[in-house]
């Protein structure tokens, strides 16, 4: 059928058409979807097809993100760092139409090693317009553990490093290149097919952006990416000048480093003057080698996301986005590692610095931010040799936990907080798959942080090794410090993780490594979400509901909310309760 | 002998829609009363009598009565479901409240997770476990079974969802505590997961499980209802509902497992597109259903609807990547494949505070309704935009039922699109419907482009008060040559109630590689299944040789987990055409993603069974021939806004009750009905079929 010649093609130069800016913008958006959704349904893994670790991008030529699909917040502004990098370090000149480059390095600025970005150029008529690009979380790639996570000290033993190197040059795959990788991952076939899902989801972006190009044509679409960019920096602009002005302070740490029992310090000071949001994170601890450092992109994704959570949701992600944005991380601190440091934590670190900077804000914005939640990643690995199959298996989930209380809501139980929304894998299908039984997955009653809002609940999740002996690697946090509470709410219940055999508990550290035998069950308990607000002046009614359902046993509700409830006719004894939450406010409001 | 009639009643949120055709003649009458959520069986009522006395019979005279309707989902979304109780085991009690531990939105701090159909209280967990061969690693609890069966009864609990692990491959222990439950708590109603939906992933099975658990009993209750209603009328019609896959069955199996039938409505829109296509030859299909709040959009190939397995009941519609997941209950039956965006009629266009123009999601709704209804409406919807292109009749709305205010949308559109962007009002209310249009080309795009589907190769039907309008414009951006118009584009879903066939769904997951399968295993899982679903539709009263069966396979990379269907030949499988169906794989992998692994090791995971029960089709009448013109059928001429003439073009207006067969119309042109206005385009021409159909293509290039 023949096109419609359109008056939106018929552009007059140097004015905007806001009817034609949306239409470019949809079909902008639409070209990441689509390689994010071809990506999806031709992964092999896992990690990629259910849980969703991975994302897809458009830059332009001068380096400037214009169109992204996300499933993990994590990758928000990752995509738009590495590939300009990439690009200088590897010379555009250097790369043709059908190329595609590979790299994963932290030390460049991309994020762990298990992320591993592929970048095509994007030329037409002859004329290089940009990169597509996509990231996905490989659940292996080398290293001293299976999964790649671990309390290593240098980035040399967390896997295989990908500086910017062709993988495909003008549509072939280079054989070697992708058989040296291979020869470092142990879990080949998995990287295969990702890698091999990853190039296809680069070729689709090309089609649609050729597509779109067909149609508008190099300048106008040119000028509409640029109009783009200003969009989203004329609306963070609008959004920055409601906010609060003022200088805000505020620290946080982590339980350890994974290699000694030392906390790392956080502290940032955020400054919003109306035009711009600063974050400046003097003061935090120096690096260590050790594996709970990040690099400036991962601690640049926590700031970006703090405020995308706390503005208008509808604020699309460019470059223009970011510019109002300034961080500032002390070069060789935990918040901006540099080599040849262990990175391997690095989102465990981004992670916190979303609570920190969350804690931090509520001074400015006490209504828009939770309490304290979940707050880390929390990774189990396992792999070795499948006893049925007789081929070395690996294995990797990151498990949820308690979202902190808000203004008005609970927090949510056992969800994925903040840069993480990925999903958890069937029991039927892991046990399908893998050696492994998993005998129990349920919420951890009473880990709630009481308050006005409760915390959610953590989660508990068993592990039993069939016929043979895994390494178990855990990298994960909170077993010493919980979420906190805000405004009066107190703490969730701190994450704890131990093998259990014969009915002996031993409790085994956050992060690091272990062979499980047979006979012993690894169990991981998350922590629970922060509580809001004082405890006694939450609704009884809502006390209750939480005892009726077990999840607060009748003896917290007394002890901690106040509420007496009679558990035979599931009634509040009101006047015992009222003596017991005036006791509470006595002795809690006073502190 | 009297005459005979089939009848479809469509119960929808506003309306509800009754079509009644005569098995002899084929005419077609239609009836259309306001629906009563608070008790639908009196809507549903209301409309049989309408339409009764309208063809002036009665109801002895109905042979057959199809039934589409959202009352599943409406008794979940309300909430509306009496207690149920979940029991599973030992160390899962918690599946449903953790889900897939994921938040529905990536940026709302304030988000809630999605509320479990069973709170925890009524949540039990038994001693029992399978590995994940099937293999007993520990006996039923029979005792603690004995003792949460009680429990129950003295709760007076009335529905019950039963899911343990690994049931899929065995489901021993969940009948064992099927019986139990049926000796201690005999009031209650059961739904067990290895019957509902036999397939892995427990949240998922669970889930499913726990919907149709939840609505049984108020379908059962609604159902009965009408039943006795339409005996005192001495009806002795077969009594049928619409299930989600476009199948239809009957009032006794949707009562006892209803979460076959949540999408009951939509999937009957898709199915009257294939009828009306496949009437004119084609099997490869589009359909475009528009309202006036979302658009719809199905893929037909070979005449079959695509389904799909990934479907949430209740779910936000938010495509996008990492969007919308878990904002709905997830369910694991076969639905109908429809691409939902929110962009129909009532869409209303806005400015962002980045001075764009946007439309969407918010929609004026019914109520108040587009600036142009008069009902209060204050910001400008697509519908108002068409008006003041022109494409809309102000004097002949519905028939000219409301005298549409064209001043009033003009205003709107101007003061709230126009100004706050520096254009005229006509450039604001042409970019509504091109920028509402490219969402929709969005839409069909996910529809057939992203699954590797040729839309050159496709036919659209177009239908909803707003389909026509646009669907032109759409076919012309996506290279579909021909577009189909059916007459009542209104009222064309409730059409597709009566053209269908009774259908059983059946499904198993045994995961083997393809190299290695044991055909004799897959031949025993086929006859099971197709020896159940020949059983169920002969007690259907269906006789032998109105009865098929259609095989399917989902496989996939050895390693992957997420699986492609692939059409299996019927009879007795052997390692050639086991070899045959790897290949196959292949190719429909190759097809959907672009590139196939012929070198990998294929797995065979779920085995699905559609036992299908013929319905003879009734017959399409043909419209009247009375030898008028096309010219003779011309109402006037008015201007209306191309934007490919970048301006408004003297075009012809059309009376579609006076079209007849073998007319031609040259676009540009509008084409006016009661429900609905069909706009023809400049370069497009329009032939009416011997159905009254319009049948849409570009003029050739000379």
């Amino acid at each position: 059928m023949q096109s419609l010649e359109t008056p939106s093609t018929k552009t007059v130069p140097g004015v905007v058409s806001p009817i034609l800016f949306e239409v470019i913008r949809n079909a902008l958006s639409e070209a990441t979807e689509e390689m994010s959704a071809c990506l999806q349904r031709t992964a092999y893994s896992t990690n990629v097809k259910t849980r969703l670790d991975y994302s897809a991008a458009f830059v332009d030529a001068n380096g400037r993100m214009v169109s992204q699909a996300f499933c993990q917040p994590a990758h928000l502004v990752t995509v738009g760092r590495i590939v300009p990098r990439a690009v200088a370090e590897y010379g555009p000149e250097n790369l043709r139409p059908g190329d595609v480059l590979l790299v994963n390095d932290p030390h460049r600025q991309a994020s762990h090693l298990n992320d591993i970005f592929l970048i095509s150029p994007f030329y037409y008529n002859g004329e290089l317009l940009g990169y597509v690009s996509n990231i996905c979380h490989h659940v292996d790639v080398g290293g001293g553990a299976p999964a790649s996570i671990g309390a290593f000290r240098e980035i040399y033993q967390e896997g295989i490093i990908l500086p910017v190197v062709k993988l495909v040059v003008e549509g072939e795959i280079v054989a070697d290149i992708l058989k040296l990788v291979l020869a470092n991952v142990r879990a080949k076939k998995e990287v295969t097919g990702d890698l091999r899902a990853q190039i296809s989801a680069n070729e689709m972006g090309i089609r649609r952006l050729t597509q779109l190009l067909d149609r508008y044509g190099n300048e106008t679409v040119k000028f509409y990416i640029e109009k783009l960019v200003e969009y989203s920096e004329r609306r963070v602009l609008a959004e920055l000048a409601k906010l609060p002005r003022g200088s805000f302070q505020g620290e946080d740490q982590l339980d350890d480093d994974g290699i000694t029992s030392t906390p790392v310090h956080l502290k940032v000071r955020v400054t919003l003057d109306g035009k711009n949001i600063t974050f400046d994170f003097a003061g935090t601890d120096s690096q260590r080698p050790a594996p709970m450092n990040c690099n400036l992109t991962q601690t640049f994704t926590a700031c970006v996301y703090v405020l995308k959570c706390l503005i208008d949701q509808d604020i699309p992600l460019t470059e223009g986005f970011y510019r109002p944005i300034h961080v500032l991380a002390p070069e060789g601190s935990a918040v901006n590692a540099t080599h040849p440091t262990a990175i391997v934590g690095g989102w465990e670190v981004s992670h916190r610095i979303c609570e920190l900077l969350f804690k931090t804000l509520s001074q400015a914005l006490p209504e828009r931010v939770p309490a304290g939640s979940k707050g880390m990643m929390c990774h189990v690995g396992f792999g070795g040799k499948d006893p049925n199959s007789g081929d070395y298996y690996c294995f990797l989930e990151t498990l949820a936990g308690g979202y902190g209380g808000r203004v008005d809501s609970d927090g949510p139980d056992a969800v994925q907080t903040h840069i993480q929304n990925t999903q958890n894998a069937p029991v039927e299908e892991t046990e399908l798959n893998y050696p492994v039984r998993i005998p129990r997955y349920s919420l951890v009653p009473d880990s709630d942080g009481p308050g006005r809002s409760r915390g959610g609940l953590g989660l508990c999740r068993e592990y039993v090794f069939v016929n043979h002996q895994p390494v178990v690697t855990l990298l994960a946090d909170r077993a010493k410090f919980p979420p906190l509470g805000l405004f009066g709410g107190e703490p969730g219940k701190l994450a704890r993780y131990s093998l259990i055999s014969d009915g002996s508990h031993r409790q085994i550290p956050s992060k690091g490594s272990l062979q499980v035998s047979p006979g012993e069950t690894l169990r991981v308990e998350t922590c629970g979400g922060g509580g809001y607000g004082n405890v006694w002046e939450r609704d009884a009614e809502l006390v209750l509901r939480d005892v009726r359902e077990g999840k607060v046993s009748a003896e917290r509700a007394r002890d901690c909310y106040g509420v007496a409830i009679d558990t035979e006719n599931w009634t509040i004894e009101p006047v015992e309760s009222e003596l017991l939450r005036r006791q509470l406010e006595k002795e809690k409001g006073k502190q | 002998m009297s005459l005979r009639f089939r009848l479809g009643v469509d119960v929808g949120g506003t309306f509800t829609d009754a079509v009644l055709i005569s098995e002899e003649t084929g005419e077609i009458n239609i009836a259309k009363v306001p629906s009563t959520p608070r008790d639908p069986s009196i809507g549903f009522l209301a409309a049989v009598n309408q339409i009764l006395s309208k063809a002036n019979t009665q109801a002895p005279n109905i042979s057959y009565l199809v039934h589409g309707t959202t009352v599943a989902t409406n008794a979940l979304i309300e909430g509306k479901s009496p207690k149920t109780a979940f029991i599973t085991t030992e160390g899962f009690r918690d599946l449903l409240e953790i889900g897939r531990q994921i938040r529905p939105s990536l940026y709302d701090i304030h988000f809630e997770k999605l509320k479990p159909l069973v709170p925890r209280d009524l949540c039990f967990e038994v001693p029992e476990r399978l590995d994940a061969t099937g293999k007993v690693l520990r006996e039923l609890d029979e005792s603690r079974m004995a003792e949460i069966a009680q429990k129950l009864e003295k709760q007076n609990i009335r529905s019950v969802a039963i899911c343990f692990l690994h049931s899929y491959v065995n489901p021993s222990h969940e009948e064992r505590a099927e019986q139990i439950l049926r000796k201690h708590a005999p009031n209650a109603v059961l739904s067990v997961s290895s019957g509902i939906c036999p397939e892995f992933r427990e949240y998922f099975r669970a889930s499913t499980t726990v919907v149709n658990a939840c609505v049984k009993p108020v379908v059962a209750n609604y159902l009965e209802g009408i039943e006795t209603q339409l005996k005192k009328q001495e009806t002795k019609a077969e009594l049928l509902i619409m299930q989600s896959n476009g199948g239809v069955l009957t009032f006794e199996q949707a009562a006892d497992r209803p979460v076959y039938m949540v999408e009951s409505g939509p999937a009957a829109g898709v199915i009257a597109a294939n009828f009306i296509a496949g009437n004119l030859g084609f099997t490869d299909v589009v359909s475009f259903d528009m309202g006036g709040t979302t658009a719809k959009a199905g893929l037909i190939l070979d005449g079959r609807p695509k389904i799909t397995k990934e479907y949430e009941v209740g779910a936000e519609a938010r495509p996008g990547a990492g969007q919308s997941r878990g904002s709905g209950y997830p369910i694991r039956t076969p639905v109908i494949d429809l691409v939902e965006i929110g962009a129909g009629g009532g869409s209303i266009a806005w400015v962002d505070p980045g001075e764009v123009l946007r439309v969407g999601p918010q929609s004026a709704g019914a109520d108040p309704g587009p600036i142009c209804y008069r009902g209060g409406g204050k910001q400008p919807t697509i519908t108002d935009a068409n008006l003041v292109l022109g494409r809309i009749n102000p004097r002949y709305f519905l028939g000219g039922e409301i005298d549409l205010d064209l001043d009033g949308a003009t205003e709107g559109i101007r003061t709230r699109c126009a100004e706050p962007l520096g254009l005229d009002t006509i450039a604001a209310a042409n970019g509504i419907v091109e920028i509402a249009n490219t969402a929709m080309v969005n839409a069909l795009r996910l529809t057939t482009v992203r699954r590797g589907y040729d839309p050159r190769a496709l036919v659209m039907v177009a239908f909803g008060g707003a389909g026509p309008l646009h669907a032109n414009r759409l076919c012309a951006e996506m290279q579909i040559p021909k577009l189909i118009v059916p007459l009542s584009p209104g009222t064309a879903s409730a059409l597709g109630l009566l053209t269908t066939d009774v259908k059983h769904e059946f499904s198993r997951t045994r995961i083997m590689r393809g190299d290695r399968a044991d055909s004799a295993t897959i031949n025993k899982i086929f006859s099971s299944m197709e020896e159940g679903g020949g059983k169920l539709l002969r007690k259907e009263g269906i006789p032998a040789e109105r009865i098929s069966f259609l095989r399917e396979i989902e496989m996939r990379y050895k390693g992957q987990s997420s699986e492609l269907a692939v059409i299996c030949e019927s009879g007795a499988l052997n390692t050639e055409s086991l070899a045959r169906l790897c290949a196959q794989f292949h190719e429909e992998y190759e097809r959907a993603y672009g590139r196939g692994y012929p070198a990998e090791i294929v797995e065979l995971v779920n085995y699905r069974v559609t036992a299908v029960g013929a319905i003879p089709s009734p017959p399409v009448r043909k419209i009247s021939h009375s030898g008028l013109t096309a010219g003779q059928a011309k109402k006037g001429e008015r201007p209306v806004y191309f934007h490919e003439s970048d301006g408004f073009t003297k075009t012809s207006v059309y009376d579609r009750y006076k079209l007849e067969a073998g007319h031609h119309i040259t676009g540009p042109a509008v084409v006016e009905e009661m429900d609905s206005n069909t706009l023809i385009h400049p370069h497009f021409q329009a032939d009416v079929d011997g159905f009254g159909n319009l049948l849409i293509s570009p003029v050739p290039s000379t």
